[in-house]
């Protein structure tokens, strides 16, 4: 299965969270993951090297998660990047907020592992659709 | 039933403005953000008579003496009692940490009684075969062995994948410590904040020449425990409440 080979960038101020996702991910088969504590240190990483799939949270200091999409969506090598949103904030203007920023998915915690297989299908077989 | 469907609703609009917003990103050039407000509010508590100062003075002494001797735990108990949405916050912490604390228990236990099933399946097997290779067995015997030991890698299977999904299960209850973080976070810059701003509020009726001297040493909360400067800030705070008979 080609996806399994797709490189993630995990995005979450708390260690614990990372560390579920990406063992989450691996048990889903995708063994290449690598972490970012910020929207910050994110950026940084997106542009020195080559990533499939960001999964990221909101709130978190420095620069959160809607700061991260947007700066993503303003520049040409990141705008088409695929970015599934995680986050505690379940209300309606944040989920909003979120899709308007460049988000292709968004998932409440907490969360389970079929939900997450579930989001991160939907998105690349969009993605597939698109021909992106 | 009726938030499942709420869920699909959110889910069917998030799809919809997040699809016009990635044809939008596949279409057009990079470099235009689409425009998002960000509105905040604070409530400004409306300040009467004598007695309300009083009451809020005992408050900030009460809230000064418990952040700065009693500890940050205790603090945030005190700041319960007075402020409603923070005792929903800490009952908040309370409920999920006791919930990982049992998803984990129970998974742990799950996992022990079938590790408990595997080892004596695998300790009542052992011996029998060293009883083959010392060709102390009988081939009646040896036949009921091969068939033993096939059961036994057959439920071997099942129930190394239920410690799997037990480890699973120990792995997922550990989000609580993002979620009850969080909450934990807005706490802490609360308290900070409910102090300084009670403190604000006494120094406005100190009379001009001391309100310019506490105003610069109580500039900001003094929670962060930088050394000297919250010990200098911690007698300002004493001497500025004594002053005032708190």
């Amino acid at each position: 299965m080609e996806n399994s080979n797709l490189k993630f960038l995990v995005v979450d101020d708390f260690s614990t969270m990372r560390r579920i996702v990406r063992n989450l991910l691996k048990e889903l088969g995708y063994q290449d993951a690598d972490e970012a504590e910020d929207g910050q240190v994110a950026l940084q990483k997106l542009r020195a090297g080559k990533y499939d799939f960001v999964v990221c949270d909101i709130n978190m200091p420095n620069m959160n998660g809607f700061e991260l999409l947007v700066a993503m969506r303003a520049e040409e090598s990141l705008k088409k990047t695929p970015v599934l949103v995680v986050s505690a904030e379940a209300k309606k203007e944040d989920i909003v907020k979120a899709a308007q920023s460049g988000a292709n998915g968004y998932i409440v915690k907490p969360f389970t592992k079929a939900t997450l297989e579930e989001k991160l299908g939907k998105i690349l077989s969009k993605l597939e659709q698109q021909g992106a | 039933m009726s938030s499942i469907s709420a869920e699909e609703e959110l889910e069917d609009l998030f799809d919809s403005i997040a699809d016009a917003k990635q044809r939008e990103l596949h279409d057009t050039p990079a470099g235009a953000p689409s425009a998002s407000a960000h509105a905040a509010g604070a409530a400004q508590p409306s300040i009467s008579p004598t007695d309300l100062y009083t009451r809020i003075g005992n408050l900030a002494r009460q809230l000064h003496d418990a952040l700065s001797a009693i500890g940050a735990d205790k603090v945030l108990t005190r700041v319960a009692k007075e402020v409603p949405d923070a005792r929903d916050r800490l009952s908040y912490i309370a409920r999920v940490t006791e919930q990982a604390a049992d998803r984990v228990l129970a998974a742990v236990e799950v996992a022990q009684a079938t590790h408990a099933q595997l080892t004596a399946s695998t300790d009542a097997l052992a011996p029998r075969w060293e009883r083959f290779f010392a060709r102390d067995m009988s081939l009646q015997d040896f036949r009921q062995l091969a068939c033993d030991t096939r059961m036994h890698f057959a439920e071997s299977q099942g129930k190394s994948g239920v410690i799997g999904a037990q480890l699973h299960e120990i792995m997922m209850a550990q989000d609580f410590q993002d979620l009850t973080g969080q909450v934990i976070q807005k706490l802490t810059v609360l308290v900070g904040d409910f102090e300084s701003q009670l403190l604000r509020f006494l120094i406005e009726a100190l009379p001009p020449e001391k309100q310019a001297e506490y105003s610069e040493e109580l500039s900001g909360p003094s929670v962060n425990g930088k050394g000297a400067d919250v010990v200098s800030d911690q007698a300002q705070v004493d001497d500025l409440l004594e002053s005032l008979g708190f």
